[in-house]
């Protein structure tokens, strides 16, 4: 049985390069894609099979701090930030830590990456299955 | 009354069970132990009143809750005022219990208020001990304090209740007839209006000690009620309403349809529906419930089809209501919209707590009290949708000893900090802080934290790279984050957040942390260490270390792999602010070597978002051999998201933009916003200037600033300058080149003349161009002086804080929860100031809590300044103590060493007044230089009203000032003749001394005015002023000395003093 995956990312370039990723994980499936946190919020709502949740951080309207912020009270859901902002030991992953973000991935070269699976693939689906393992 | 309301009755008769068997609890463990630590019963004691206070008060029981309430007042007299819980309130609150259970019996069974006459013994032992206690506190009751008493409550207790409107209920008249003697009026208007008198009170801020001894009284601190609560507001309570609305709207539907022949019975039924439904409104405390099913009991059936109508229009009224107040509450979208979540836990989590601290003492705490607490916890949760807490509350269950169960308590407190956290930026209020108990926990333990992760840290070394490994040290990283918000430590909190970030990236790879990463973290460690300490010990930690190692860690995945920093590769390529801080490893990788193959860098604009087509061909030309994709971000652009690429590319311009327009050729969508240019250098060359040195020391931080550094080069370029000039000058030999020039002419000295005007016009210019050189010199100097204060000033609050800490600390010793509270933190002043000001703060603090006086419970500080001193006031409400008691030999030479003036005084009502005031160190100070026999004095420029010459018969000696001499300027008054000499400045009536100086400095010294002659005015300069310190301190009327521009010694008139400056006596 897959785990449920809702990618949250503004770019729509940069949600099919991960869910393209995704689909080579028989592991995982995304059965949600939200362009905000708003919207993710609300789609969130109606979903409460998500399993792990991919998390931009830069984005309009909510970004992925915020929403953050507000799911992780309400969500059983594990939530990993991607975003090109988040190199590691940055003060941006440093927040998404500290508002209880369960895995930080950079992305390896800026917000549309289109390199995604093959610099941060490994990473990704390692960080993404030790969570499933964990949860 | 229906099955609804048999259940409101029935949980107020369970809770209120629970409250008194609470208070029973608390009062008997005191009276085991009375000389114990009993401040956790008490408070105990005191929610358990509240609570069955506010109970009563919901139900209309007026009288239940007057007796409560002057039992919570004698309580609160004890908890916050310091009064003594002798045998006589144990005997009275024991009472109290009894009689409010016996209450609670007969309200439940009777479900009506009881009859007052019975309780008025109690009533009157209450109010007789409370009164007591106010006089023995300080005598009279506040303005503030009458405004929270329980007898003219009107405007203390507005919280918010339902008001019975159904004149015909028994309670009602009741509770009608105790409103005039005992509780609040309630009107119609308050229901569901925030209660703003007592916000106004709740929300005023501490008093703050006048800075002049003649204080008011303290106002007594009125305990926390909270928010405003409804019982609509309890998740319960609003399933049961709720219910009941529904079945009154079936009810009602049913009746329409079954509506005649017989009207009147159906009519009948219907009214005892609404009846019922309006009734349970005004308990929930819903008044547009009350007003519009009142509005149709009041309307006469017209007993014909009508009557089907006219409940069809309340049927709707009904569902419309049900759907807005009460489906609408429990679909909150986020999270819990005020405080009540909370305040509704209160009690079960002071339980558990009560419960840790059990474990803690080593004795085992009963598992069904602390599952039955959990349950609350954990089913109030639920009802949130708030998941996580609601798992933290159930893993209390499964602890099994104390450090399994502290660790279920912290992280259950974790989530409800971030419970907390929404909730309060959404506005909501709460008296329960689960953040501020986290951190204070944290705080308190924060030495065995670190020595946790010291040894987390020895097992890395060692070769541990386990999971548990990883997980300890993350799970103690995170309890220092806790301690170092309770202490305000911004970057290092930040810094612990970065290295469980960084060890965990780590642990994910499967390797251990590096030995960048373990130099970070050690560093990290040992710095917090030194910094808790500092702050226990009430010093200014040093933090600087701090940024540098959180630097160090930003920059940690680039060092890892032996690469520039994003930084190295921002300042190379001059990169746009936007692109600040997210370049990855990868994309520092691409760029170093697109530097080092000397390709061209480009940012290109695109809005490809929701242009799939344009999307794929751009990609294509980004992904091909041509062009680098460096790194891209997202520029937001009203409701659209346009990305900017930083490109490499070895085409050069021409050919790139045209690639790119052949991608978009209207050039809309895809465009080059910018080329790069950057010098060609080697990575090898720019490593070398830019990499971050991993050992930075201690002293790392603030010091010259380049403009500073550009200031000095300055001065000293001027200096130079000036020196040249004169020495140019002094090589010119005018008497030898007048004597030529004389010579020269011979028998025509008219052409000497000429010779001797243009040689003298000449060194005229000269010298006047040294004085401009000079003048700007001066200025340089005088910036140079201001920027060297402004670097040494620092605001206050870096003081404030540790001292804080070391109230807790010390106060937490002699097992008290004192606290330090502070205004004027933004007051800057001079660093050197500033520690001899911690050290004397901390010396007084000291003393107040190892006296032989009861140690103070609040500590109050104010920093104000003047011209020329810094003013400190310490108030606290301590115990009196003798002046020896705290001007221990220590603070006498601190107060020496610093030439402070120090002054006590008790202050009436209880605690103790401080006055420190201490000359300022380091002020850049306006002046004008005089002389005056041969001394120079600094005048602040401030204080001088004019200088003028005047006429000799302006000077006079009037008879009544005993001689003294004055001026008259013009038609304006008189003023005093003040002669400066070293022995201060003095009234004279001397006409000799005076007379023949012809230059008078008229200066404003508050209210009046003085007149000083001066030998010479040397001109106006900013000096930097020194205190008088030893011998100099008893100088009369000076502010301290200045070195002035020609390297003398001048002495600064003090404008505050002068004012004081007495005139001849008649």
């Amino acid at each position: 049985m897959p785990h449920n995956v809702m990618i949250v990312d503004d770019a729509a370039m940069m949600r099919l390069y991960i869910a393209s990723f995704l689909k080579t994980l028989p592991d995982f499936k995304v059965v949600a894609q939200a362009s905000n946190g708003q919207e993710a919020l609300d789609k969130l709502a109606d979903l409460p099979s998500v399993d792990l949740i991919l998390l931009d951080i830069e984005m309009p309207v909510m970004d992925g701090l915020e929403f953050l912020r507000h799911a992780k009270l309400k969500t059983r859901a594990k939530i990993v930030m991607l975003s090109s902002v988040a190199v590691s030991g940055s003060a941006h992953a440093a927040k998404a830590r500290e508002l209880g973000a369960d895995g930080v991935v950079a992305k390896p070269s800026g917000t549309v990456s289109h390199d995604l699976e093959e610099k941060s693939g490994d990473e990704l689906a390692r960080v993404m299955r030790d969570l499933m393992v964990a949860a | 009354m229906s099955d609804e309301m048999d259940e409101i009755w029935a949980l107020y008769l369970d809770d209120g069970t629970q409250s008194l068997d609470a208070m029973e609890a608390a009062l008997l463990a005191i009276q085991g132990d009375p000389q114990g630590e009993n401040s956790e019963h008490i408070s105990a004691l005191f929610r358990a009143v509240h609570t069955f206070k506010g109970n009563s008060r919901v139900l209309g029981l007026g009288v239940v809750e007057s007796r409560a309430h002057y039992a919570e007042d004698l309580i609160g007299l004890v908890r916050d005022e310091g009064v003594p819980m002798d045998d006589e309130i144990l005997d009275i609150l024991l009472y109290a219990g009894d009689v409010l259970r016996g209450m609670l019996e007969e309200t439940s069974t009777a479900r009506a208020d009881v009859d007052p006459a019975a309780s008025e013994d109690l009533l009157d032992q209450l109010k007789d001990k409370i009164a007591r206690c106010r006089e023995a506190l300080g005598g009279g009751v506040p303005a503030e304090q009458e405004a929270v008493a329980p007898e003219p409550e009107t405007v203390a207790e507005a919280e918010v209740e339902p008001v019975e409107t159904v004149d015909d209920e028994p309670q009602s008249e009741v509770a009608v007839s105790e409103t005039a003697e005992d509780v609040p009026v309630e009107t119609e208007e308050a229901i569901g209006e925030e209660p703003e008198a007592a916000a106004v009170v709740e929300d005023a801020p501490e008093p703050e000690p006048a800075p002049e001894p003649t204080p008011e009284p303290k106002p007594v601190a009125k305990p926390s009620t909270g928010a405003a609560k409804r019982l609509i507001d309890d998740p319960t309570y609003r399933d049961i309403f709720t219910g009941m609305a529904n079945d009154a709207v079936r009810k009602l539907q049913a009746i329409m349809g079954a509506m005649g022949p017989d009207y009147a019975a159906s009519n009948t039924k219907a009214r005892k529906e609404v009846d019922n439904l309006h009734h349970a409104s005004g308990q929930m405390g819903l008044p547009r419930w009350v007003e519009f099913l009142g509005v149709f009991l009041k309307e006469t059936p017209s007993n014909t089809d009508e009557d089907v109508e006219r409940i069809a229009a309340l049927v709707l009224l009904i569902q419309e209501a049900i759907e807005t107040d009460l489906n609408g509450q429990s679909q909150s979208p986020v999270a819990p919209k005020d405080g009540n979540f909370f305040d509704k836990l209160e009690e079960a989590l002071a339980v558990l707590s009560k419960a840790g601290m059990d474990w803690a003492a080593g004795e085992e705490p009963s598992a069904d009290l602390i599952k039955a607490n959990a349950a609350l916890v954990n089913e109030a949760a639920l009802e949130e949708g708030l998941v996580r807490v609601a798992e933290t509350a159930l893993n209390l269950c499964k602890a099994d000893d104390a450090k399994s169960y502290r660790d279920a308590e912290l992280r259950m407190y974790e989530e409800l900090s971030a419970v907390e956290r929404v909730l309060l930026e959404d506005g909501g209020v709460s008296r329960v802080r689960p953040s501020e108990l986290l951190r204070n926990w944290c705080a308190g333990h924060a030495f065995d934290t670190i020595t946790a992760l010291d040894t987390i840290l020895d097992r890395f070394k060692s070769g541990d790279h386990s999971d548990a490994a990883f997980s300890g040290f993350s799970r103690q990283m995170r309890l220092v984050f806790h301690a170092c918000g309770h202490h305000k430590l911004d970057t290092a909190g930040q810094l612990a957040m970065s290295l469980i970030d960084l060890f965990s990236r780590v642990q994910t790879s499967g390797a251990g942390p590096d030995s960048i990463l373990m130099h970070i973290a050690r560093g990290f460690v040992d710095t917090i260490e030194l910094v808790f300490d500092a702050l226990e010990q009430g010093e200014i930690p040093d933090t600087q270390n701090l940024d540098a190692l959180f630097e160090q860690a930003s920059n940690a995945a680039f060092l890892s792999e032996g690469l520039l920093t994003a930084t190295a590769i921002e300042r190379k390529l001059n990169l746009p602010l936007e692109f600040h801080r997210v370049l990855s490893p990868d994309s520092v990788r691409t760029a170093s070597a697109a530097i080092e193959a000397g390709q061209h860098f480009y940012i290109v604009r695109t809005d490809i978002n929701s242009n799939d087509a344009l999307a794929e061909k751009f990609f294509e030309l980004i992904s091909s051999d041509l062009v680098d994709s460096i790194t891209n971000v997202t520029v937001f652009r009203g409701n659209e998201t346009l990305f900017d690429f930083l490109l490499a590319s070895s085409l050069e311009q021409g050919d790139f933009v045209a690639r790119i327009a052949e991608i978009d050729p209207s050039g809309k969508d895809v465009s080059v916003l910018r080329t790069l240019e950057y010098n060609v250098e080697t990575v090898a060359d720019m490593k070398g200037n830019v990499t971050p040195d991993i050992d930075q020391g201690l002293n790392q931080g603030q010091g010259l600033t380049a403009e500073m550094l550009e200031d000095i080069s300055e001065v000293a370029a001027s200096q130079a300058m000036v020196n040249h000039m004169l020495s140019d000058l002094s090589e010119v030999d005018l008497s030898e080149a007048v004597e030529t020039l004389i010579r020269n002419a011979k028998d025509n000295p008219a052409s000497a003349f000429d010779g001797i005007r243009k040689m003298v016009a000449e060194h005229s210019a000269r010298l006047q161009e040294i004085c401009q050189v000079e003048s700007q010199l001066v200025a340089q100097m005088a910036h140079l002086q201001e920027q060297t204060v402004a670097i040494r000033s620092k605001p206050v609050e870096v003081l404030i804080r540790p001292l804080e800490a070391l109230v807790e600390t010390i106060s937490r010793r002699a097992k008290k929860e004192a606290k330090l509270t502070a205004a004027g933190g933004d007051l800057t002043i001079d660093v050197t100031l500033m520690e001899n000001l911690r050290k004397i703060l901390r010396s007084l603090i000291t003393a107040r809590f190892n006296g032989e006086t009861a140690a103070p419970n609040s500590l109050h500080l104010s920093f104000h300044r003047d011209e020329e001193r810094v003013l400190v006031t310490l108030e606290d409400d301590g115990g009196k103590s003798e002046r020896n008691a705290i001007e221990t030999e220590e603070l006498q030479a601190l107060l020496a060493q610093s030439g402070s003036d120090f002054r006590q005084l008790a202050v009436p009502g209880g605690g103790m007044r401080f006055h420190i005031s201490m000359p300022l160190a380091m002020v850049v100070l306006e002046g004008m230089v005089v002389g005056v026999e041969g001394v120079r004095y600094v005048i602040p420029v401030d204080a001088i009203r004019s200088i003028v010459q005047p006429e000799p018969d302006a000077l006079r000696r009037i008879s009544a000032g005993n001689g003294q001499m004055m001026l008259r300027l013009e038609d304006g008054p008189l003023i005093g003749v003040h002669n400066l000499s070293k022995n201060g400045v003095k009234a004279t009536s001397d006409s000799e001394g005076v007379t023949h100086r012809r230059v008078y400095v008229i200066l404003n010294a508050g209210n009046r005015n003085l007149a000083i002659p001066v030998d010479e005015l040397l001109g106006q300069q900013l000096v930097l002023l020194r205190p008088l310190r030893g011998v100099l301190r008893h100088l009369k009327n000076l502010t301290g000395i200045a070195l002035l521009a020609g390297g003398e010694v001048g002495m600064v008139l003090s404008t505050n003093a002068l004012s004081a400056v007495e005139e001849i006596a008649a």
